[in-house]
This record gives C-alpha cells, structure tokens and sequence, in this order.
C-alpha cells in the first residue's frame, strides 16, 4: 500500500524545517534523518519542489539549488514560509505518555527528563497525559546499568530469582525497559550463556565491571516475559481492582464472584500479588501457581510467627 | 492525470497559509493545484457531480490536515454573506523553536515501540518525524532504552481528541459501585499506570470527579456536545486526595538484601537478630501490607499490631485457598 498523504506531507515538511535550522543536507543524511530511502527523499524534494502559492510563478514556488541537487546536495533556497507544525494532541500524548512510562519507571538518563520537559513546553498543554510510577527501580542501579551500557563494560551482580535463590552473575548490558511498570534489563547473561530480561527489583549489589561487551543485543526483545502458562483465579468482586491490572488478563463475572484469565510470565510475581486480596481468593490454577501463593504466604506467617 | 494527494495537501496547506484573510471553498478549488476547477460547457448534472467530488475530496484534506495537527481556522466574511473562508495561521501552526539534541530524540523514539499495534501508533511514528525536523543529524546509536505495555485501549485516541476540543465523551461503562450504566464524561486527563489506562475527569451524571479504567469500557467511546464546553481544574501531581488521611510509621523488619522498594523510602533503625529494622512512613494501610506479603517472608511487620494482624489475616486466608485449590486439584 502506497504511504498514507499525512504521515509523508508531515516528512516533507520536516525536511523543509531540518534545512532551515540545520543547513544543507545530502540526501543520504537526509535518508538516515528521516528513516526512508534515499529515493524517496528525492521524490519528496522533487513534489516539494513544484509546490506554492496559488497562481503564482516561478517565484512564489517553493526552491531549492539545482546545482547542488545534481551532487545529492539538498540546499534550500526558498521555504515559501511553510515549515513543521506542533505536535497533534494524539501525538503529543503517544510521546509524552511514553517518555513518562520510562521516567516514573526510574530508570531514565538525562536526556529523557530534558527531552520530557521540552516536549512538555513544545505542547503547551502537557497535562494531557500522565504515566504513574507502579515498581520504581533503584536509581542507583539503574545508573550502574546505564554507565555500563555507555562505556560497553560487563556488570557483576547478585540476582535473588523467582525461587528465592541467590546467584551471582555477569552480565553484558544492552536495554533497560519498563513493561508494565516494572523495569527490566535486557542482556546477555555469561552465567547462563544466554539472553536473558531480568528485573532490576531482584538485583543486588550491581558494581561495574572492566571487560567490554562482546555479544550483539538479542532481536527478540522480551523473549523472557512469554507467558508459562495460563492461570485462572476465581475470587470475590471486590477483589478485581487487583485482577484488572494483570497483563492481558480477561475478567468475567459469575455473580458475587469473578474469574480472572491471564497468562503468568513470572510465578513468583504473581503470587506475591495475590496474597494482597487473601481474603477474596476462591480458587487458584494450575497448581504450580496455587503452590507458590501457599509457599510465600506459609513464609509469611513464619516471619510473624 | 489524477494530482498525488500529497501534491495536493501541500498546495492547499502553501495557499492557505499565504490566504491573506480567507479562502472560501470556491476559491480553493478554482485556484489550489490538484482540485479540478469548475469547468463551461458541462451539463448541469455533470457539474453536480464534479461539485461534490470536489467536496468529499476537501472533506478528506481536511481530515488530513486535522491528522497532522495543523488548525484550519474557519473565517467568516459578514461583507461577503454567510459563506465560510479557511485559513491557516503560520504562528499558531508552527512547530515551536525548540531543538532536540541527538540524546533526547534517541530517548523520545522509544514511543514508537511503546504504541505499536496500538491506535495512537501512527501518530507516536508522524510525532517523531515532527521532533527529527528539530534535531540536528547524528549517527544513530543503539536504543539503550525501552517501554512496553502488554495492552492498550483503541478509546486513548479518541478521549485525547474530545479532551483537546473540550468536548465531553459517551461510553457504556461497568464500575464496581454502579454496575453498568452510560457515562458522560469531561475527560481532563489520561494516566497511564502498569499495563492499564485510565482517564481522571468530570462525570457529569454525578457531578463529580471519577476516574474511569479504559479496558472497562464497553463499544466505542463518543465525542458528544459542543466543543469548548468545560474548562480543565488544575490538577495534582500526587496520587489523588491523600490531604484527609494522616501520615503514619510502622516499623519493618528485613532480611538482608530483601526489600529494595522499602528500603529506598524508609529510615534505618538498626538491626535484630537476622533482621534489618526500618521505620517507613505510610498513610494507607494496605499499601504497606501488600508490600510485604509480596515480600513472602522476606520481611515483616514489627509494629503497629494492627498492620501485623492484617498481614497475618491475608497470609492465612491465601493459604486456605491455596491448599484448598490444591486439594481440589489433586481430586480431581
């Protein structure tokens, strides 16, 4: 299907605005900018080219050099005074809410906070979304982690995983990633030889290593969150605010009863968060699921006892 | 030869940037590249048809515009009847000047993974074409950062629409208290928390402010009323309205590397046995109790005696259900 009229009119324009600011441009660091092919930036200068004013002649039409195009030089001469428009409210949103995710997750550098803040003042009007923090990470860590990612070092760290159990590892860095408000870094584990996504709240004791990173980032981002199996609670009404919030869950009601349906990437998460509605729970599946609420709250109890 | 709607788009946008108070409908097709203008010697019925091609045509150009977030200022002329004129202000459409660097346009870029497969997907992707034109080249870099959730509503979209038009929105909703009724409401903000959206806003049945879940509603959402209807209270960056509720300490035992979250907010009160002690402070109860049942065992609660209770009464409850579960199961 041939490229939708606003999404390209609003590359044309950008073009024009990336000249004006930026100076001259060739077209393959026009090609990169814009993320489009080198020939497709041509036919964009091209249309723009033998655009303007109603009516007008060669004057009123929007000019580049000639000369230069011939070299893949794009050189504006004339913008006719069009240029970028502001953010839509929808885009301003899809932007603003997502940067938010990552900077309420706590793991954001710099960058995010002065781009979130200038894309605040860029709308005018950034109180139309809002991304609320659920599992901030540890900052400090989440800095170890980042500095480790800039410099391209390995990390030595103690991992407590989903079945309480401590080890230590080095891992090569590649992304930090908030998934449902909690924060996850996507690496290479040299413990496990393999990729893996593991949650910042079960590190501990992050310190930066010295040898480099070798393996490339994986191309499946998040292969480790697919879900294991699917469970199912039956528990009171009242207790849905708390099914509701679970990942791609389907909630049906059965009268004074509800049943929640939802695939469970992580045993152990999961029931840590159902001890928090006890009281509902009717009936927990499969077993696995039923037997890891039984172990954490036993342990619970045993704290307190 | 049929003009690329690009091509079109373009001239219309160039025309009535440059209308130097207005251009009606007539004048934008005689005069704007890419509408076919009325032509002598048609039949009558010949030129109904071509007058309302013109018109689905500007109809959908407006829609683009309307897309790209360009405003279309609508103008009328009492010298010249009631007939409408369109224009574009420059100022008012113009991308502020605000230059991102390399760093911040890499950190923005993650949206586009945020809203993938999502309605707001397209315009996450056309936002950051608007934030490239101000962003000076560089070599691309890795993204050393990333969001995802694992659902978003199609309703996102139209509620941001209706809240920048001040207009109020329809929907069937299901809510715990009311059960399922027709809302309308004023939407003055969305929030995204986790996997789930919400939108805060006016219910206008109620009088109140409610905030209603996304995934609770029911068919499509509408825009409805007239716009400019309602004005936006300012609203608090907290988590609501916490002004009533006093401020509390319990005192928290942790074991050893347990309990990251806690110990990052709470004041260290040495050590017992096998247990690092905190106090942290805490308004609501169950935020504190749901924190360290999740911590299954890691953690524990030294006092108040009431808090203790309750963490004790929701770890025995789930364990009755689990074993019963597991019994069941096993029968079964």
């Amino acid at each position: 299907m041939a490229e939708r009229t606003a999404p390209r009119v609003t590359r044309m324009l950008g073009i024009v605005t990336h000249l004006e600011r930026h100076g001259e441009a060739t077209v393959a660091d026009l090609a990169a900018h814009f993320g489009v092919s080198e020939q497709q930036i041509r036919k964009d200068v091209e249309l723009l080219w033998v655009s303007g004013v109603p009516g007008g002649g060669p004057q009123d039409l929007i000019d580049f050099d000639a000369w230069a195009f011939d070299d893949d030089v794009v050189r504006l001469v004339n913008s006719q005074g069009v240029g970028q428009v502001r953010l839509s409210p929808r885009e301003a949103v899809a932007l603003i809410g997502a940067l938010g995710v990552v900077v309420a997750g706590g793991v954001a550098p710099e960058a995010a906070h002065s781009a979130l803040a200038k894309l605040k003042e860029a709308v005018g009007d950034g109180d139309a979304v809002r991304s609320v923090p659920v599992h901030p990470a540890d900052p400090a860590l989440a800095q170890t982690l980042r500095d480790a990612m800039e410099r391209s070092v390995v990390v030595d760290l103690v991992y407590i995983d989903a079945n309480d159990a401590r080890t230590e590892r080095t891992i090569e860095p590649h992304r930090l990633v908030v998934v449902d408000g909690a924060t996850y870094i996507e690496c290479f584990c040299r413990r496990a030889n393999d990729y893996r996504t593991l949650r910042l709240d079960r590190i501990y004791g992050a310190t930066l290593g010295t040898q480099p990173i070798v393996m490339a980032p994986s191309e499946a981002s998040g292969f480790s969150l697919v879900p294991q199996f699917e469970a199912t609670i039956v528990a009171a009404r009242s207790a849905r605010w708390l099914l509701d919030t679970f990942p791609g869950v389907e909630v049906a009601d059965t009268g004074e009863e509800v049943t929640a349906t939802f695939g469970v990437s992580d045993v152990s998460v999961i029931a840590g968060q159902l001890l928090a509605i006890g009281p509902q729970l009717r009936r927990i599946q499969p077993a696995p699921l039923a037997a890891e609420v039984s172990r954490q709250a036993a342990a619970a109890l045993a704290a307190l006892a | 030869m049929a003009v690329d709607p690009a091509e079109r788009l373009l001239n219309l946008i160039i025309a009535l940037t440059h209308a130097r108070v207005r251009m009606t409908r007539a004048q934008i097709r005689a005069s704007v590249a890419g509408y076919e203008a009325p032509q002598h010697g048609l039949t009558p019925e010949e030129s109904r048809r071509k007058e309302a091609a013109f018109e689905r045509m500007f109809e959908r150009d407006k829609d683009e515009l309307r897309r790209m977030g360009i405003p279309l200022r609508t103008v009328v002329d009492p010298t010249h009847g009631d007939e409408i004129g369109y224009k574009i202000d420059a100022s008012d459409a113009a991308m502020p000047a605000i230059d991102f660097t390399p760093a911040e346009a890499a950190a923005i870029a993650l949206a586009a993974e945020y809203w993938q497969g999502a309605t707001l997907g397209p315009d996450a992707n056309q936002g950051l074409t608007k934030i490239a034109s101000a962003t000076e080249a560089a070599p691309r870099t890795p993204l050393s950062l990333g969001a995802r959730a694992s659902s978003r509503s199609d309703a996102t979209a139209v509620i941001v629409e209706a809240r920048a038009r001040r207009q109020a929105v329809q929907f069937e909703y299901t809510s715990e208290r009311s059960g399922h009724a027709t809302r309308t409401v004023e939407p003055w903000q969305v929030v995204l928390r986790g996997s789930a959206e919400y939108v805060v806003g006016l219910d206008r049945d109620k009088g109140e402010k409610r905030t209603f879940r996304l995934r609770r509603i029911h068919g499509t959402v509408r825009a409805v009323g007239p716009e400019n209807s309602y004005e936006i209270p300012t609203l608090p960056h907290g988590r609501g309205q916490v002004e009533a509720v006093p401020i509390r300490t319990a005192r928290i035992g942790l074991r050893p590397e347990a309990g990251n979250a806690l110990r990052q907010r709470a004041v260290a009160a040495g050590s017992v046995g096998d247990w690092d002690i905190f106090d942290v402070e805490y308004r609501y109860d169950d935020q504190v109790r749901d924190e360290v049942l999740a911590l299954a065992g890691r953690a524990r609660v030294i006092s108040p005696e009431s808090l203790a209770a309750d963490v004790r009464s929701h770890a025995q409850a789930a364990l009755a259900a689990a074993s019963a579960s597991l019994e069941g199961d096993g029968r079964g």
